[in-house]
């Protein structure tokens, strides 16, 4: 059945069928019954997965503690959830407006703009629950099958989570795109979500960390539940709702569905203005400068204009940091939990050098992979192999001034832990940028995060590599010489995956598409 | 005037086969100084060509010259005094225009103080000397396109080839731009332009070879073109004529 064009419903299906094909693009070629085949498995596997913690669950509800255990454990879930969807919400607002992609078109239709949008922002609501819900619903699903039918309230209260935070998300963002314009706002409302994003699962990451007399606090601090005034009854409806309490779940829904009809009525009209303010203004402000940079060596040339594409990207250098940020948690616990052995360095640098090659990895990738301009590269009288190697050396710089404030810290605990993770982080990088270098598939910039869904096989060799590192890293910290066997492994991996053509051919500035990637080849053939 | 006795360009059984021919064994010359278009149907060879000769694509067989040096054995050599202008501009967003210019000038790598003038004076003739310090993200494509024209001039290529270079111009960008090039073929430069707009071949071109099918089909001055055409009023019709007829005889 069609559905009638033009209507709020046909408008949230268009969206969701987009969302639906590149969800799918993640898979690549595999055929329709494939993808099918494998969401079930993974449906499963998550089910299978969720009987062990609703086991879990089950026995602390039925415990003298119960309904404590409940109102922190649903406090702690909208705590996860909400930041999230607002996170994503804004996400989405800030990209409609400034990558416009079909708003052109819709604006140009005889259609509101507030249809619109109320459409795009009701199947955002809906994406950003699917994601979070993969993790939720299974355990919900699990509990009820174990007889806890309370919990399948789960869905609509997670539904009118997402409704709720896509309204906030639409707010927020239009009140940090007029209070600070429409140059600035991109790039804040970018890296603020991408902040209140990582939140949750920074504030996870925390918490495990505590003591356990601090984890009992903030138990004991969630599952207060004074019950009485009329604005704490507001403030604990989500978890009230998700807990199963029918009347707190009508007033949650109730509540979602105004704030995401107030939203988008408020601040519809301000959408619209904004789209037109957005259009054609550039992320942020260029800063004025004096003089010119001239020079004729081309290392120098590389370096500066690699340095000014990342510093000029705020967002991509938030996704980027971002990896350091979700790391730097566990390389606590790991320090403390070492650091009650006396050898902090033999958890902490790993981790630090993991996360040198994690860095090296996107800035190779993003310098190579993902260069704008790779035809005109090609056409400038340098060789191919004279530009890489100024482009690695261009993340050389960067990677190593987030790398030395830790490495230094670790030198103070001990020298020769330090030197370790020197050693080591050197090798990491290393390889992961060859990797880079030798597994180049032609991708833009704002998908650095995404790179590993580009080719399954290089993202396990950049895991397996990144471990290898840590291994070695770790048997060198305790002095032992079986070091040399992980460091082996990595020679004979990267041995194994050098390109197979000569280096000649590939370095050959004619060359260019001698290894073509299959994007590459496309260019080819659409060129006659 | 063309003063250099060495061709420009020289092509000898060019050859490129993707599903199929793109290029099929072609011949051509193009004198030094010349201001020469080249002109086909969608599909008929020109980009391919193009990029053949700047190095973008290994041609499957054949030869390429540039004044003198065989492009597929010193590409190096011969990209020193070459630039490539397509269609598509290719510029860095978060670059502003006088940026783009210095990182063009290190790649190949120009006296830092001419590199300068030679971008000034660019700018300035392309009218984009207020812009140069806005970043291209917030460009027009007409701009962007002026931008990348002057990144293909600044080193002062001896060939300069342009594919489609008037796309997304207004009329007053057009004009600066055709001036702009008909001045850099008088100061000596040869340029090869490839256009679907047949006006702009007409009033600018010294010469004009029509491709189709990867093959050179017609050459010559517009008058020669008219001759052997048998009259053709116009170089549109002149095209249209030898198109169709090549589509038949295929």
């Amino acid at each position: 059945m069609s559905l009638r064009p033009g209507t709020f419903v046909s408008f949230v299906a268009h969206d969701l069928r987009l969302g639906a094909r590149g969800f799918a693009a993640i898979f690549g070629a595999l055929p329709a019954r494939r993808v099918a085949a494998i969401l079930v498995a993974a449906l499963v596997g998550l089910h299978l997965v969720a009987w062990p913690a609703a086991l879990w669950f089950g026995g602390h509800e039925s415990g003298a503690d119960g309904d404590r255990f409940l109102t922190a454990a649903m406090r702690s879930g909208v705590f996860f959830v909400l930041p999230w969807v607002v996170a994503t919400a804004m996400t989405a607002v800030t990209r409609m407006l400034y990558q416009r992609g079909d708003l052109d078109l819709l604006f140009a239709s005889p259609i509101f703009p507030r249809d619109a949008l109320a459409a795009r922002l009701f199947a955002q609501a809906i994406e950003a629950v699917a994601s979070v819900g993969l993790l939720l619903l299974p355990l919900a699903d699990a509990c009820a099958l174990q007889g806890r039918p309370h919990w399948l309230a789960l869905y609509p209260a997670l539904f009118a989570c997402g409704l709720f935070g896509a309204g906030l998300g639409l707010m927020l963002a239009l009140a940090l795109f007029f209070a600070v314009g429409p140059r600035r706002a991109r790039a804040i409302s970018q890296i603020g979500a991408t902040l209140v994003g990582a939140s949750a699962v920074l504030g996870a990451q925390i918490v495990a960390m505590l003591p356990n007399s601090a984890r009992t606090w903030l138990f004991d601090a969630l599952a207060f539940n004074s019950g009485g005034d009329a604005l704490r009854r507001l403030a604990t409806l989500p978890e009230r709702a998700a807990g199963g309490e029918p009347a707190a779940l009508v007033g949650w829904m109730a509540l979602a569905l105004a704030m995401f009809v107030a939203a988008v009525l408020v601040f519809g009209g301000g959408f619209a203005r904004a789209a037109l303010q957005s259009a054609g203004a550039p992320s942020s402000p260029g800063r004025a400068r004096t003089g010119t940079r001239f020079r004729a060596r081309l290392g120098p040339t590389l370096r500066l204009k690699e340095h000014r594409l990342l510093w000029r990207d705020p967002w991509l250098l938030s996704q980027i940091m971002l990896q350091v940020l979700y790391t730097l948690p566990v390389g606590g616990i790991l320090w403390r939990n070492g650091g009650a052995t006396g050898t902090a360095g033999i958890a902490f640098a790993p981790t630090l050098v993991v996360i040198a090659g994690q860095l090296a990895g996107s800035l190779a990738w993003i310098a190579l992979s993902a260069e704008d301009a790779p035809e005109f590269l090609a056409t400038a009288p340098v060789t191919r192999g004279e530009i890489e190697r100024g482009k690695l050396a261009a993340i050389a710089l960067p990677v190593a001034a987030i790398m030395t404030p830790p490495l230094f810290a670790l030198a103070f605990v001990s020298a020769w832990d330090a030197f370790c993770a020197l050693g080591c982080g050197v090798g990491a990088s290393l390889s992961a940028a060859l990797l880079m270098l030798w597994r180049q598939k032609p991708a833009r910039r704002g998908l650095v995060l995404r790179r590993h869904s580009q080719s399954k096989l290089v993202a396990l060799l950049e895991h397996w590599l990144s471990l290898l590192w840590a291994v070695a890293t770790g048997v060198a910290v305790f002095g032992s010489a079986a070091c040399v066997v992980p460091i082996a492994l990595v020679g004979l991996t990267l041995w194994l995956i050098r390109p197979a053509a000569p280096l000649g051919d590939l370095r050959s500035a004619s060359a260019i598409n001698a290894n073509a990637s299959p994007a590459r080849a496309d260019i080819e053939v659409r060129a006659g | 005037m063309p003063s250099d006795p060495t061709p420009a360009l020289v092509l000898r059984a060019l050859t490129k086969r993707f599903a199929r021919p793109a290029v099929d064994s072609l011949d051509l010359t193009v004198r030094a100084g010349e201001f020469y278009a080249l002109l086909g149907p969608n599909g008929a060879g020109k980009s391919t060509t193009l990029r053949m000769v700047a190095g973008l694509l290994p041609a499957d067989s054949g030869e390429i010259h540039i004044f003198g040096i065989d492009a597929r054995r010193q590409p190096i050599a011969a990209k020193r005094i070459v630039a490539w202008l397509p269609d598509e501009p290719q510029l860095y967003d978060k670059l502003d225009p006088l940026e783009y210019l210095e990182f063009v000038a290190g790649l190949w790598g120009l006296e830092p103080r001419r590199a300068a003038e030679s971008a000034e004076s660019l700018l300035q003739t392309l009218g984009l000397w207020e812009h140069r310090r806005e970043r291209c993200e917030g460009f027009s494509r007409g701009m962007k396109q002026k931008v990348a024209l002057a990144g293909a001039l600044v080193h002062e290529p001896r060939l300069l080839m342009l594919d489609e270079p008037l796309t997304g111009l207004d009329a007053g960008s057009a004009r600066q731009v055709k001036n702009l090039l008909t001045a850099r073929v008088r100061e000596g430069a040869t340029i090869i332009l490839t256009t679907h707009i047949l006006e702009v071949a007409e009033r600018i071109a010294d010469r004009v070879g029509i491709l189709a099918h990867g093959r050179l089909i017609a050459e010559g001055t517009l008058a020669e073109l008219r001759v052997a055409g048998g009259g053709c009023a116009s170089l549109e019709d002149l095209f249209l004529d030898l198109i169709a007829a090549e589509g038949r005889a295929a």
